[in-house]
C-alpha cells in the first residue's frame, strides 16, 4: 500500500519535473521494502496522466511534458532495477506516422511524446507516409500497434487502406490498430475495423495501454 | 417527447431527446467554462440555444436588422479545392456577386508570407486588378506559418527534432529565430499590399506552430501600425488556445502559451489589430449541441471584453462547424443564429 503523503507527492514531483524528488520518493519507498511497481502504478503513472491532462487544456507547455517525461523515465529504470525478473515488464512498441499525402504533425508529435512519457517504444515513421511503409516498420520492430493520424479528411481513406493492406498481408491479428486526428472519430473507426480510436494525446495512452492489455 | 434530428461533429446524423439536447448543452458550456476560467453561458442562453435547435425547419437565420458581416478568408483557394476552375479575380467576382461577401480576401495557393516575399511584385498587379472589378473591401493575406522556417523548410534545427532530445534552450532559441524572420516577411510583403491598395491585410490562422505564431503575427501587426496608422488588420486564428511550443515566449512581458480567446484578443488590441477572428475547434465526436454551446461560450467571454470588432471563425471544423468539406446547412445556419444573437458578434 502506498499512503496518500506519497502518492501526492509522487504526483506532484512528476507534474512539476522534480527529478530530485521524484528519486528521493523512488528510493525511500523500495527501502521501505515494498513493491515498487505500486508507486509506479498508484503515484507517477497518476502524475503523468495530470500532465497530459494539463496539456490539453494549455496549462502546461511542451517543455514541461519532455521534462516530466525525463523524470518519468528516471524512475521507471528505478523501479525496473528492484523489480523480480518476472515481474520486469516489457513495454509495449508503437509505431505512428501521419498518412500518405498529409503533412500534419504537431498533433501526432504530441501523442508520441506523451507514449514515450508513459513508458511505450515509440518508432516514429514521419508524415506522408505510404500505407506499406507502416506495415514494413511494423513488422520490423515487431510492433503491438500501428497508429496513424491524419488531419485531412480528403487522406482518411488511407487508415482505411491500411486495414486492408494489413489482411490481405495476412498480418492483421497480428497488430492493434489505433487511428487519431482531428476529422476521425470513434465512429469512424468501428466503420474501417481499427481497433480503437483516442481524441487526445492522453487518450491515446490510455486507449493504447489497454490495446496491449 | 420530441425528437430532435442534430448530427454529430463529423456530420454523422443523429436524434436526441429534449433531455439529451439539454444535457449536452450544459455539458458544452461547462467543458468551455472549465478550460477557459471564463462563465457559463446562463439559463436563458441555454435556453435560447435549445430553442434554436428544436427548430424544424432545415435553414434558420436572423430576424432582419440582425444581419452581420460576412467575411472570407482564402475564398481564392477554397474554390479551387472544391474544384471549381476560375481564375482567382472571378472567385472574389463570384464570391461577391453571387454569394453576397461582405469582405474578401486575395491569397496565394502557397497560403504563406515566406513563399509570398520572392514573388511580390507578381502579386501586386492581381490585387491591383481585383480592385478594379470588385466592390467589397478586399484583404491581401496568408499564414504567417512560422514551420516554414525551420528544417526541413527552412534555415533553423527544427525544434520539434531538439526537443525529444531534451534540448529545450536550442528549441527555444529556434522559436526565437524563427520569430525575426517572419516578422520581416510579414512586414514586408504587408508593405506591399499596402502600397497597391489592399483595404486590409489579413494574418491566417495565427498560432498554429505555436507561441512563436502568434508573437510574430502581433509585433508585424504592432510595426505595420505604427508606420501606416489607417491600415487594416485582421487577425484570424487556428486554435482555441495558443499551443505552448517554447514555454516561456512572451509578447510585451506577457506570455502567450495558454491564452484563450478572451486574453488573445486584448494583445490583439494591443498590437494595433483592427478586426480579430478567434477560434474554438469542433469536436467531431461530441454533437453538434455539445459543440456549439462550448463554442459559444469562449466566444462569448472574448466578445464581452473587446473593444475591436470579432469576426468569429465558422467554417469546416471550427466554430461549432461539423469537419465536411461542404458543411451541412442545418448545422452552418444554427451555429451562425446563435452565435449572432448570443454574442453580440460583428461579423462571421
Ligand atoms: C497547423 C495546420 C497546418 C500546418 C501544419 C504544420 C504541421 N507541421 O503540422 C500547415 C500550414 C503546414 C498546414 C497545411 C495544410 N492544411 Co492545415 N491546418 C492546420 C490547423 C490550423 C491546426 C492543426 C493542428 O496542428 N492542430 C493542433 C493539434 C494538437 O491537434 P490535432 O492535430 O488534432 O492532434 C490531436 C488529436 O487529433 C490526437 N491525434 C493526432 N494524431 C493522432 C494519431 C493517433 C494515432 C492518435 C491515437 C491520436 C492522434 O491527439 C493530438 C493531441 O491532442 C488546422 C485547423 C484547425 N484549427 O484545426 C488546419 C487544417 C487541418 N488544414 C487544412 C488544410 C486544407 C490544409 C492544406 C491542404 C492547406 C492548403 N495548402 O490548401 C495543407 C495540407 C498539406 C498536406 N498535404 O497535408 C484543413 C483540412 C480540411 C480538410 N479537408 O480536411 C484544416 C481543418 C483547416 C481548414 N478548416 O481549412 N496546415
Amino acid at each position: 500500500m502506498v499512503d496518500e503523503q506519497t502518492i501526492k507527492e509522487a504526483i506532484k514531483a512528476i507534474v512539476d519535473h522534480d527529478e530530485a524528488k521524484a528519486i528521493e520518493i523512488t528510493k525511500k519507498f523500495i527501502e521501505a521494502g515494498n513493491n515498487s511497481l505500486e508507486i509506479m502504478t498508484e503515484g507517477f503513472i497518476p502524475g503523468i496522466g495530470e500532465v497530459g491532462d494539463q496539456f490539453g487544456r494549455g496549462l502546461l507547455f511542451l517543455p514541461g511534458l519532455v521534462q516530466s517525461a525525463d523524470v518519468m523515465k528516471k524512475v521507471t529504470a528505478l523501479v525496473n532495477e528492484a523489480l523480480p525478473e518476472k515481474q520486469l515488464e516489457k513495454p509495449g512498441v508503437v509505431v505512428i506516422g501521419t498518412v500518405k499525402g498529409d503533412i500534419h504533425d504537431i498533433g501526432k508529435g504530441i501523442v508520441v511524446a506523451l507514449l514515450r512519457a508513459n513508458g511505450l517504444v515509440v518508432h516514429d515513421i514521419g508524415r506522408d507516409v505510404d500505407t506499406e511503409k507502416f506495415i514494413e516498420e511494423a513488422v520490423k520492430v515487431e510492433a503491438d500497434v500501428i497508429g496513424t493520424s491524419t488531419l485531412l479528411t480528403t487522406t482518411m481513406g488511407h487508415q482505411k487502406d491500411l486495414e486492408k493492406e494489413l489482411k490481405k498481408a495476412g498480418l492483421r491479428d497480428k497488430f492493434k490498430t489505433i487511428v487519431g486526428g482531428a476529422p476521425v472519430t470513434g465512429r469512424w473507426a468501428a466503420k474501417i475495423g481499427a481497433d480503437a480510436y483516442a481524441e487526445d494525446a492522453q487518450d491515446s495512452v490510455v486507449k493504447i495501454k489497454e490495446l496491449i492489455g | 417527447m420530441a425528437t430532435i434530428l442534430t448530427r454529430y461533429g463529423d456530420g454523422t446524423m443523429l436524434t436526441m431527446s429534449e433531455k439529451e439536447l439539454m444535457q449536452d448543452l450544459e455539458a458544452g458550456t461547462q467543458d468551455a467554462a472549465e478550460r477557459g476560467n471564463i462563465p457559463a453561458l446562463s439559463k436563458e442562453e441555454l435556453a435560447h440555444l435549445f430553442d434554436i435547435f428544436s427548430l424544424p425547419y432545415n435553414f434558420v437565420s436572423v430576424e432582419p436588422g440582425n444581419e452581420v458581416v460576412l467575411t472570407y478568408d482564402a475564398g481564392t483557394l477554397k474554390i479551387r479545392r472544391v474544384g471549381v476552375n476560375v481564375d482567382r479575380i472571378q472567385a472574389l467576382q463570384i464570391y461577391e456577386k453571387i454569394m453576397g461577401a461582405d469582405t474578401m480576401e486575395l491569397c496565394h495557393v502557397d497560403y504563406s508570407f515566406k513563399p509570398i516575399k520572392p514573388i511580390v511584385t507578381m502579386e501586386q498587379p492581381i490585387l491591383e486588378q481585383a480592385l478594379l472589378s470588385t466592390h467589397v473591401p478586399l484583404f491581401y493575406g496568408a499564414m504567417p506559418n512560422l514551420g516554414t522556417y525551420t528544417q526541413p523548410d527552412g534555415p533553423f534545427p527544427n525544434p520539434s527534432e531538439l526537443m525529444p532530445m531534451g534540448d529545450i534552450e536550442g528549441a527555444r532559441a529556434s522559436y526565437d529565430a524563427t520569430v525575426e524572420e517572419a516578422v520581416k516577411d510579414i512586414v514586408y510583403a504587408a508593405r506591399a499590399m499596402h502600397a497597391s491598395g489592399a483595404d486590409g491585410i489579413n494574418l491566417d490562422t495565427v498560432g498554429a506552430a505555436g507561441e512563436a505564431d502568434f508573437k510574430a503575427s502581433l509585433m508585424a501587426a504592432d510595426i505595420l501600425k505604427k508606420e501606416f496608422p489607417e491600415i487594416c488588420i485582421e487577425l484570424g486564428m487556428a486554435g482555441e488556445f495558443i499551443l505552448g511550443m517554447h514555454g516561456e515566449m512572451e509578447w510585451e512581458g506577457i506570455r502567450l502559451a495558454g491564452m484563450y480567446p478572451h486574453e488573445q484578443v486584448k494583445l490583439a488590441e494591443k498590437a494595433g489589430v483592427t478586426i480579430f477572428g478567434p477560434v474554438v475547434n469542433t469536436n467531431t465526436s461530441e454533437s453538434s449541441p455539445w459543440n456549439l454551446s462550448r463554442a459559444i461560450t469562449f466566444m462569448k467571454a472574448c466578445c464581452d471584453v473587446a473593444t475591436i470588432p470579432i469576426h468569429v471563425n465558422m467554417g469546416m471544423g471550427v466554430g461549432a462547424v461539423t469537419v465536411n468539406d461542404h458543411p451541412p446547412v442545418d448545422v452552418v445556419s444554427r451555429a451562425s443564429k446563435a452565435m449572432v444573437e448570443i454574442c453580440r458578434l460583428d461579423g462571421l
